[in-house]
């Protein structure tokens, strides 16, 4: 049971280091586009 | 121990919801395009409505009448937490229920439906929606399972019984609208036509979904509501990855809004560990199909590819061709000018599929369960290795797409509104009289910058008072090439409105002379102007006959002073008022007729070892 734990551990381990790792490379490419200093805006953009 | 498997997949769909919301949760209103949460909601208001297809019904309803016993940002919260509980639950419970009924453990039937529930309110569909704010939408989408698994048991039921059941699983789209009925339809139509007993069960879940549509669909038939069909190249789905318009659906993402994409999908690397985790997925929902033959395998399959082909058709070029002659022939057909929204099959058949691959990473310990053989020998069977890989699969949702964690990438930020909204809210409550609001700039969306941040959303000055409101709402959709796509409103007091207004479209204020102001606004029956944007301090002493209530940084109320207007007395029809009260009557006999809510049931006692049965009864 405790070796079934320790793998749950590390699967949760490695899912967490892979989202951080995600998460960097989309951010380091990624400028949200929220336009600013207007009243009037679209519906949205395509 | 049962008590805790029961209560094991609320908990972590409220988990769930949690994770992706975050500050959302917290005291203040989240506005984002369409969301629009305000304090004191006016149910009479909402009940009257306005003219055009009644899009907000009965979402807005339930939102006002909850608003009478809960402040509206608690309303705002709960909405937002059973998008993500429900839907949770929902994938959770078909796929741990098949692993009980074909012999299973519980632990693994726990594994593979957490691994379902978090997919199915983990991916793109959701992020993307719930970015433009639709959350009745998602309330819908989030009833789906439940629909679906509602009417598999509806084949094998009596007919009341399958009646009452579809009824109560519907609740969910029954309170999101005309979307969330259409994706309802769309998802449990093929299977009610493809399992047994086929025109039983369809005719059931056709008298269901009439049943639940009655609040928006009565006043759209009365109404004479029209449908532009400029909608179907605004809101056509679009590329929001490398993998072009076909890959980004089948990805389920693939929004027509760009600024509703979560933070970081797009890029290459995201949106390829995402299509890695599809194709997994994929490749799980055919080894289950084959494997175990789930009662709901051809209806769901069918139900993902026709929603795709929907979504897809408006991004070709006949599609749009088709789209947009159906539209012009009759308005109802506008349900699918946004055709991204119907990939919310496919989302389900996904979920359902990565839930399949830990039944087969951890077919382990089912083989062992059905042999009798204990947990030691589990472990040395199944392999530490498998375990771990079903934890990382299990969470691949969130691994692949971290930019709907905690408030979407800080996309949803709770705020509180500036003082001056409230009191232009309490100053029209207080006047006796029951003149309109005519709400300024002439755009339907603002940049509110008292958010602290700017983020668009659909004016809430629309929402604010209790009376009905004349705004402007034109939808303009800006294209890639720099131009805009403009899909008339629907509201004919608006289109007069902006008639006699002459509304400067880069002010978005009037521009017709200020002393004929009063007598216009007289005579389409405003008494109040809001104008819920920064104005200059000298702007309400310019029109003579009208006299400044409240004036804010981002709110200046003014008052027509004779008011000598026609007001005509719009109100609920009694064919609306029987049609919401049959809806209501409906969904209280389909509680009562099983004694609870959206189906929640006990587990039912194991079948025979080795049967093929998937869904829980």
């Amino acid at each position: 049971m405790i070796k079934v734990i320790a793998a749950c551990v590390i699967g949760a381990a490695l899912a967490g280091g892979t989202t951080v790792m995600v998460t960097n490379l989309a951010t380091e490419s990624t400028a949200t586009a929220e336009p600013v200093n207007e009243t009037l805006y679209n519906y949205g953009d395509r | 121990m049962g008590f805790l498997f029961r209560a094991l997949p609320w908990f972590l769909g409220a988990l769930a919801a949690v994770a992706a919301l975050g500050p959302a949760l917290g005291p203040g209103y989240v506005l984002r395009y369409d969301m629009v949460f305000v304090p004191d909601l006016s149910l009479a208001t909402v009940l009257a409505g306005a003219d055009g297809f009644p899009r907000a019904m009965p979402s807005d309803a339930v939102v006002a009448a909850l608003s009478l016993v809960l402040p509206g940002d608690v309303v705002q919260s709960l909405a937002l937490t059973a998008v993500f509980v429900l839907g949770f639950v929902g994938a959770f419970r078909i796929l741990s229920g098949a692993v009980r009924a074909a012999g299973g453990p519980d632990v693994v039937g726990a594994a593979a439906g957490a691994a379902a529930g978090l997919s199915y309110v983990w991916n793109p569909f959701v992020a993307e929606r719930l970015l433009l704010g639709q959350w009745a939408v998602l309330l819908g989408y989030a009833g789906l399972p439940w629909v679906l698994a509602a009417v598999v048991r509806a084949s094998t039921e009596p007919a009341s019984r399958g009646l009452a059941g579809t009824l109560r699983a519907l609740i969910p789209a029954a309170v999101g609208g005309f979307s969330s009925v259409a994706l309802s339809a769309l998802t449990a139509g093929p299977q009610a036509l493809l399992g047994p007993r086929r025109w039983r069960t369809a005719g059931a879940l056709v008298a269901a979904l009439v049943l639940v549509s009655l609040p928006w669909l009565v006043p759209s038939l009365t109404s004479g509501a029209t449908t532009d069909p400029a909608g179907v190249e605004a809101f056509a789905a679009r590329a929001d990855t490398p993998f072009g318009v076909l890959g980004s659906l089948l990805l389920s993402g693939g929004v027509w809004n760009a600024g509703a994409v979560p933070p970081g999908y797009g890029e290459p690397v995201a949106a390829a560990a995402r299509a890695l985790l599809v194709a997994v997925s994929l490749a799980g929902w055919v080894w289950w199909a084959r494997r175990h033959r789930p009662a709901m395998a051809a209806g769901l399959s069918v139900a993902a590819v026709a929603g795709t082909t929907i979504a897809l058709a408006g991004a070709t070029g006949p599609g749009h061709e088709v789209l947009t002659s159906l539209i012009g022939w009759w308005p109802g057909f506008g349900l699918l000018r946004d055709g991204q929204l119907y990939v919310a099959p496919l989302a389900l058949l996904q979920a359902l599929g990565s839930g399949a691959v830990l039944v087969w990473l951890l077919r382990g310990f089912s083989e062992d369960a059905r042999r009798g053989s204990g947990p030691s020998r589990n472990v040395s069977e199944v392999g530490l290795v498998r375990t771990m890989v079903a934890v990382f699969v299990a969470l691949g949702p969130v691994v692949v797409l971290p930019g709907l964690a905690w408030g979407a990438g800080g996309g949803l930020v709770p705020v509180d509104y500036p003082r001056e909204w409230t009191r232009a809210q309490e100053a029209v409550a207080a006047d006796p009289g029951s003149g309109a609001v005519l709400v300024l700039p002439w755009s339907a969306y603002r940049g509110v910058e008292w958010s602290g941040r700017p983020v668009v959303v659909l004016d809430p000055a629309t929402r604010l008072f209790d009376r009905r409101t004349v705004w402007n709402d034109d939808l303009r959709v800006g294209t890639p090439d720099g131009g805009t796509v403009v899909v008339a409103g629907e509201d004919a007091r608006a289109r007069e409105a902006a008639r006699l207004l002459e509304p400067d479209p880069r002010t978005g204020m009037p521009t017709v002379d200020p002393g004929e102001w009063a007598e216009i606004l007289s005579s389409l029956g405003v008494s109040h102007v809001a104008v819920s944007a920064p104005v200059d301090n000298r702007f309400s002493s310019d029109f003579p006959g009208l006299e400044t209530v409240v004036q804010g940084d981002d709110m200046t109320l003014l008052e027509v002073r004779d008011q000598h207007m026609n007001v005509d007395k719009e109100g609920i029809s009694g064919l609306e008022v029987t049609g919401g009260l049959v809806t209501v009557g409906a969904i209280i006999w389909s509680m009562a007729r099983s004694g609870s809510s959206l189906g929640f049931q006990r587990p039912q006692p194991r079948t025979d070892r080795g049967a093929r049965k998937e869904i829980p009864k």
